[in-house]
C-alpha cells in the first residue's frame, strides 16, 4: 500500500475546498455582475437612442417651422396662387426671402417654392423659386417627384412629408445629399397650388452620428421607415454590399433590442423609432466593450483567486506540518523501538492528542522494557535453581555411599548386583543431567524415581521399601525435572533412615481437577509440630535466590525451598509444596502443579 | 498544486497580452494608383475604399501615384521606392501590363504581398487581383451603344468611334475587346484613338473625329477624362442628338451630362469596393489564407432614367464628407 502523507492529504483537501469555493463564488457573482452590467448598458444605450431620436425630431420640427413661416408669408401665398401673374420683382423678392432663411441657417441646404404644373402651364422650372440667388433650376428636374406625396400631406394639413436621404438635383450642376421636408399648399377653393420644399443638409445628420463614440467600435445608424439607410458611418460599405445590417428584423422590431454577431463579436442593436419621421435610430454597441468592466472584474477576480489559493496552500502546509511533525517524531521513536531500543524516553513537543498518544506509547514501551527485564531475571533464576537442583542431586554422600555399596558387592562377589547398581547409577545420572529439557513427562519422572529408589534399596536393603503409583492418564503429563527426587531423598534420609524398623516410601500421583497432586510420603519418624512449623515457614519465606545452603536438619532445608521456588516460578504462586507430618507416624510432602498435557511446552 | 497556480497565472497573462496585442503590430501597406486621387473622382473613391479597409483591418496605409497614368517610369520609380521600404503588402494599379512585371517580381522575392487593383499585369505574379471585369464592362458599353444607336441609325451599319486612353493598359485593352465583341458585325468601328487620359487631348481627338465623320452615330469613350473631353467636343458640335456618347466612370459632371442627354449611358465601376476588397485580400493573405485569384467588383449601366434610383444615387454621388 502506498502511504500517503498527512501533510499532502491536508494540503490537497484545503486546496480543493478553496478552489471549489472560489470557482462557485466567482461563477455566481460574475454572472450576476455581468447581467447587471448588461441591463444597465441596455438601459443607457436605449436612453441614448431616444435622445438621438429627439434630436432628429427637433430638426424635422425646425424644418417644418421654416416651411410654415414661408407658407404664412403674404407674398408667397399670392405668388403661389397665381405664379404666371407675378412680376420679375415679385419673384426676386421671394427669392431674397428664401435666401435669407438659408443664409441664417447653414444646416438648411435649400428652400424651394414649386408651383403646381397646372398653374405654370407646364413651364415649371421657370416658376420655381429657389433660395440660392442666381441659381439656375435644373431644366431636366422631375417635378412629379414629390407632387403626389405633397398633395396628400398638404390635404392632411398638419403633417408634412419627410423624405429619406437623397441626392437633390433641383439646382443645375449641384448634387448635394439632403433630407427633404415637403408641405403642400392648398388654395382657398381646396385646389393644390404646389408645394414648398425645405432641404436639410445631410451633413447635419452625418455630423450628429459620426462623432458618436460607443466604445472603440460601436456606432449609430438610421433607417427610414421603408428600411432604406438614412445614415450609416460605413455607408459606402453598405452600398457596396460589403457590409450588411439586419434591416428586415429591425424594421419588424422598430423599438427594442436585437443581438447579432459581426466578425465573431457580439453586438447589440438598440432600435428606437422617431415619432415625426418614422425613422429608426439604431445604436450598435459591442458587447465586449459594454462588458469591459466585467472583463476587468474577471481579471481582478482571477488575481484574487490565485492569491487566496497561494495563501491557502501556505496555511494548510503550515497547519499540516504542525499536525504531522509530532506524529513523525513519534513514528521515528517507534521505529527505534522496533529495532529493539527500549532504553529511551518518548517525548513529543506538542500539546494535543498526539502528546497523549506519545505518553501512552512511552508507558507501554517502559512496561515492555520492565517485562523484558523481569523475563531476563526469571530465566536467570531458573537456571540458577536448576543448577542448584542438580547440585543437590549430585549429593556427594549419596554418591559415596552408593560407590561404597558397589565396592562391597564386588568384594563379596555379588557381581550381578554390583553391575545392576552401577548401571542404575549411570542411568540415574544420565536422566538427571540430561540437559535436553527442563520439562519432562511423568513417564520419565517415574523411571527416574525408580532408578533412584532401586539404588537406595540396594543400600538400605530390607530397611527400605518403596511404591510408585501414578494414575495412568497422567503418564503423558509434564513436570519439572528433579522436582520429586529431592522429596524422596528427604523421605529416606529424614524419615526412614532414623527409624528402627523398615520403612516404606510411597509416591502417588493423581489428577485433581485441573491440577496434578503428587504425594511423597514415608512412614518414618515424622516431625513434631515445632519442626513442621519451621519447615512450613521456610516455604513461605520470600525467595532468597542466593541463599546459603540451610541446615540439613530442617528436613531437606534448601532442597525443599528450591522445589517450592521452582514450582512457583514456573507455574505461579498458587501452586507449590505442602507438608503434613505426625511424629512417629511419618511425613507426607504434597506437590501441587498444573496439569499440562504432552506436546505443550 | 503549483502547476495549477502557474496555469492560472498563465491564463491571466495571456488574457492581458491579448488586450495589448490589439494596439501593436499595425502592418504597413502601400497603395500605388495610376493617378493621384485629388484630380480624379474614380481614384478618390478607390482611395476611400483603401482607407476604409485599412481602418477596419488595422493597417497603416499610404497612397501614392504618378502625376498621370502615362508616366509609367514614374510609377515604376514609386514602386521601387515602396519596395525599398519593405511594407507588408503593396496594392498596385499597374499603369502598364508589361513593364510593371519586373518590379512586382522583385517585391515578391522580398516576401512582399502584391495585390493588383483595377489594372493588372500580363503575368500572374500578383497574389490577388481585384477589379472590374473590363471585358464584361466593354460588352455592357457595346450593348448600351446598340440600344442608343437603334433610334439614330437610318440605314446600314452605324459608324462608331472608339476613344481609348492608354495603349498597353490592361483595363483599356479589356474594355475595347469587350466593346468590339458586343458590336462585332453590328457596327463599323472607325479606329481607336488614345487620349493618354488627358481631357484636352480627348477633346481635340473627338473634335477631329466629328469633323471627319459627318455620319458618326456613336462614340464609346473608355474612361473618365476621355469621356469629358469627348462630351465637350460633342456639345460644341451640337450633334448630341445624332451622336450617342456612351461613357465610362462617373463624376458629378458626367451625371449632369447624362441629365442633359449629352451622355446616353455611363458604365460605372465600383471604385470604393475595389479599394476595400483589395484591403480584404491583403488581410487574408497576411493571415495566410488562400486568396481569391480574381475578384470582379462589377459595373453598372447608368442612364437618365435610373440615375436617381436609390441604389444608383448611392453609387453615383459620393456621400457628403466621405
Amino acid at each position: 500500500m502506498r502511504i500517503r502523507r498527512i501533510q499532502s492529504t491536508l494540503v490537497r483537501a484545503f486546496a480543493l475546498i478553496v478552489v471549489m469555493t472560489i470557482a462557485l463564488l466567482g461563477a455566481v457573482s460574475l454572472d450576476f455582475f455581468r447581467n447587471t452590467l448588461v441591463d444597465s448598458a441596455k438601459q443607457s444605450t436605449m436612453q441614448f437612442a431616444a435622445q438621438l431620436s429627439r434630436i432628429v425630431d427637433n430638426y424635422i420640427t425646425y424644418m417644418n417651422d421654416i416651411a410654415l413661416v414661408v407658407m404664412e408669408d403674404e407674398d408667397v401665398r399670392a405668388y403661389m396662387a397665381a405664379p404666371a401673374a407675378s412680376s420679375e420683382r415679385d419673384r426676386s423678392r421671394i427669392a431674397l426671402f428664401l435666401g435669407s432663411i438659408r443664409e441664417v441657417r447653414k444646416d438648411i441646404d435649400g428652400v424651394f417654392l414649386v408651383p403646381s404644373p397646372r398653374a405654370t402651364a407646364g413651364a415649371t422650372p421657370a416658376y420655381v423659386i429657389a433660395s440660392s440667388p442666381g441659381a439656375k433650376v435644373n431644366p431636366d428636374y422631375d417635378f412629379g417627384r414629390f407632387a403626389s406625396a405633397s398633395v396628400a400631406a398638404g390635404l392632411r394639413g398638419d403633417s408634412p412629408f419627410v423624405s429619406s436621404a437623397h441626392v437633390e438635383n433641383m439646382i443645375d450642376g449641384r448634387y448635394p445629399w439632403v433630407i427633404s421636408l415637403v408641405r403642400g399648399l392648398v388654395g382657398g377653393d381646396g385646389s393644390a397650388l404646389g408645394y414648398i420644399q425645405v432641404d436639410l443638409n445631410y451633413a447635419i445628420i452625418e455630423d450628429l452620428c459620426k462623432d458618436i463614440q460607443l466604445g472603440s467600435s460601436g456606432y449609430v445608424f438610421i433607417l427610414d421607415k421603408t428600411g432604406d439607410i438614412v445614415y450609416h458611418p460605413r455607408q459606402q460599405l453598405i452600398y457596396g454590399n460589403l457590409k450588411t445590417e439586419r434591416i428586415p428584423e429591425l424594421l419588424a422590431l422598430r423599438e427594442g433590442f436585437l443581438t447579432s454577431e459581426v466578425d465573431g463579436r457580439d453586438i447589440l442593436y438598440t432600435a428606437k423609432s422617431s415619432g415625426r419621421t418614422g425613422w429608426i435610430i439604431v445604436v450598435v454597441p459591442y458587447f465586449s466593450e459594454l462588458l469591459a468592466g466585467s472583463r476587468r472584474a474577471i481579471y481582478t477576480f482571477i488575481l484574487l483567486a490565485i492569491l487566496c489559493f497561494t495563501v491557502s496552500v501556505f496555511v494548510s502546509s503550515f497547519v499540516s506540518v504542525r499536525i504531522s511533525r509530532p506524529i513523525e517524531a513519534l513514528r521515528r521513536s517507534m521505529q527505534e523501538v522496533e529495532k529493539g531500543n527500549f532504553d529511551m524516553d518518548i517525548t513529543v513537543e506538542c500539546s494535543n492528542e498526539v502528546y497523549q498518544l506519545a505518553r501512552d506509547c512511552d508507558i507501554a514501551v517502559k512496561k515492555v522494557r520492565d517485562l523484558i527485564e523481569q523475563n531476563r531475571k526469571d530465566s536467570e533464576q531458573r537456571r540458577l535453581l536448576e543448577l542448584r537442583a542438580l547440585q543437590a542431586q549430585i549429593n556427594p554422600h549419596f554418591l559415596y555411599n552408593t560407590l561404597d555399596s558397589i565396592i562391597w558387592m564386588v568384594e563379596l562377589g555379588e557381581n550381578q548386583r554390583a553391575i545392576e547398581v552401577t548401571s542404575n547409577l549411570a542411568r540415574f545420572f544420565r536422566l538427571g543431567i540430561n540437559r535436553g529439557s527442563e520439562i519432562i513427562t511423568i513417564r520419565t519422572e517415574i523411571e527416574y524415581l525408580e532408578t533412584y529408589l532401586s539404588i537406595q534399596k540396594t543400600r538400605y536393603k530390607d530397611k527400605l521399601d518403596y511404591e510408585i503409583s501414578f494414575q495412568p492418564e497422567l503418564y503423558g503429563s509434564r513436570i519439572l525435572k528433579l522436582l520429586v527426587q529431592p522429596l524422596v531423598e528427604n523421605a529416606i534420609y529424614h524419615g526412614i533412615k532414623n527409624k528402627e524398623s523398615p520403612g516404606v516410601v510411597r509416591v502417588y500421583g493423581e489428577k485433581e481437577g485441573e491440577a496434578m497432586i503428587i504425594r511423597v510420603s514415608d512412614d518414618g519418624v515424622g516431625m513434631d509440630a515445632e519442626r513442621l512449623d519451621a519447615l512450613r515457614r521456610s516455604l513461605s519465606d520470600p525467595p532468597v535466590y542466593e541463599a546459603e545452603a540451610g541446615s540439613e536438619a530442617s528436613h531437606g532445608g534448601v532442597g525443599v525451598r528450591n522445589v517450592q521456588e521452582r514450582i512457583s516460578l514456573y507455574f505461579g504462586s498458587e501452586y507449590g509444596l505442602a507438608f503434613e507430618s505426625t511424629p512417629g507416624a511419618g511425613t507426607t510432602a504434597i506437590v501441587r502443579i498444573p496439569l499440562v498435557e504432552e506436546s505443550e511446552p | 498544486m503549483i502547476a495549477l497556480a502557474l496555469a492560472a497565472a498563465l491564463v491571466v497573462t495571456l488574457a492581458f497580452r491579448k488586450d495589448s496585442a490589439h494596439a501593436v503590430g499595425r502592418e504597413k501597406v502601400v497603395a500605388i494608383f495610376k493617378t493621384g486621387a485629388g484630380a480624379n473622382a474614380f481614384w478618390a473613391a478607390v482611395g476611400d475604399g483603401v482607407e476604409s479597409g485599412a481602418q477596419d483591418f488595422g493597417f497603416e496605409v499610404s497612397i501614392r501615384a504618378p502625376r498621370d497614368e502615362i508616366y509609367v517610369d514614374e510609377q515604376i520609380g514609386i514602386l521601387r521606392e515602396a519596395i525599398a521600404q519593405k511594407p507588408a503588402a503593396i496594392v498596385l494599379a499597374a499603369a502598364d501590363i508589361h513593364r510593371l512585371v519586373e518590379p512586382v517580381r522583385d517585391a515578391k522575392a522580398l516576401g512582399i504581398i502584391v495585390v493588383c487593383v483595377d489594372s493588372f499585369l500580363e503575368s500572374e505574379d500578383a497574389d490577388a487581383k481585384v477589379g472590374t471585369d473590363n471585358f464584361e464592362a466593354g460588352q455592357k458599353c457595346g450593348a448600351a451603344l446598340l440600344r442608343d444607336l437603334r433610334a439614330a441609325t437610318r440605314d446600314g451599319k452605324p459608324r462608331v468611334a472608339v476613344m481609348s486612353y492608354v495603349q498597353g493598359s490592361s483595363t483599356a485593352i479589356g474594355r475595347e475587346s469587350g466593346l468590339r465583341d458586343a458590336l462585332a458585325d453590328k457596327a463599323d468601328l472607325v479606329g481607336t484613338s488614345y487620349s493618354s487620359s488627358d481631357g484636352l487631348i480627348a477633346y481635340r481627338q473627338a473634335k477631329e473625329i466629328l469633323a471627319r465623320e459627318p455620319a458618326l452615330a456613336g462614340i464609346a469613350a473608355l474612361n473618365l477624362p476621355t469621356t469629358l473631353g469627348a462630351a465637350r467636343a460633342l456639345v460644341e458640335s451640337g450633334r448630341q442628338a445624332e451622336v450617342a456618347l456612351v461613357a465610362f466612370d462617373n463624376s458629378p459632371e458626367v451625371m449632369r451630362l447624362i441629365e442633359r442627354g449629352v451622355i446616353r449611358d455611363a458604365i460605372v465601376q465600383k471604385p470604393f469596393n475595389m479599394g476595400y476588397i483589395s484591403m480584404e485580400e491583403v488581410r487574408g493573405l497576411l493571415a495566410g489564407k488562400r486568396p481569391k485569384p480574381y475578384t470582379n467588383t462589377g459595373s453598372v449601366d447608368v442612364d437618365k432614367a435610373n440615375m436617381f434610383d436609390p441604389e444608383n444615387q448611392k453609387l453615383l454621388f459620393p456621400v457628403a464628407g466621405q
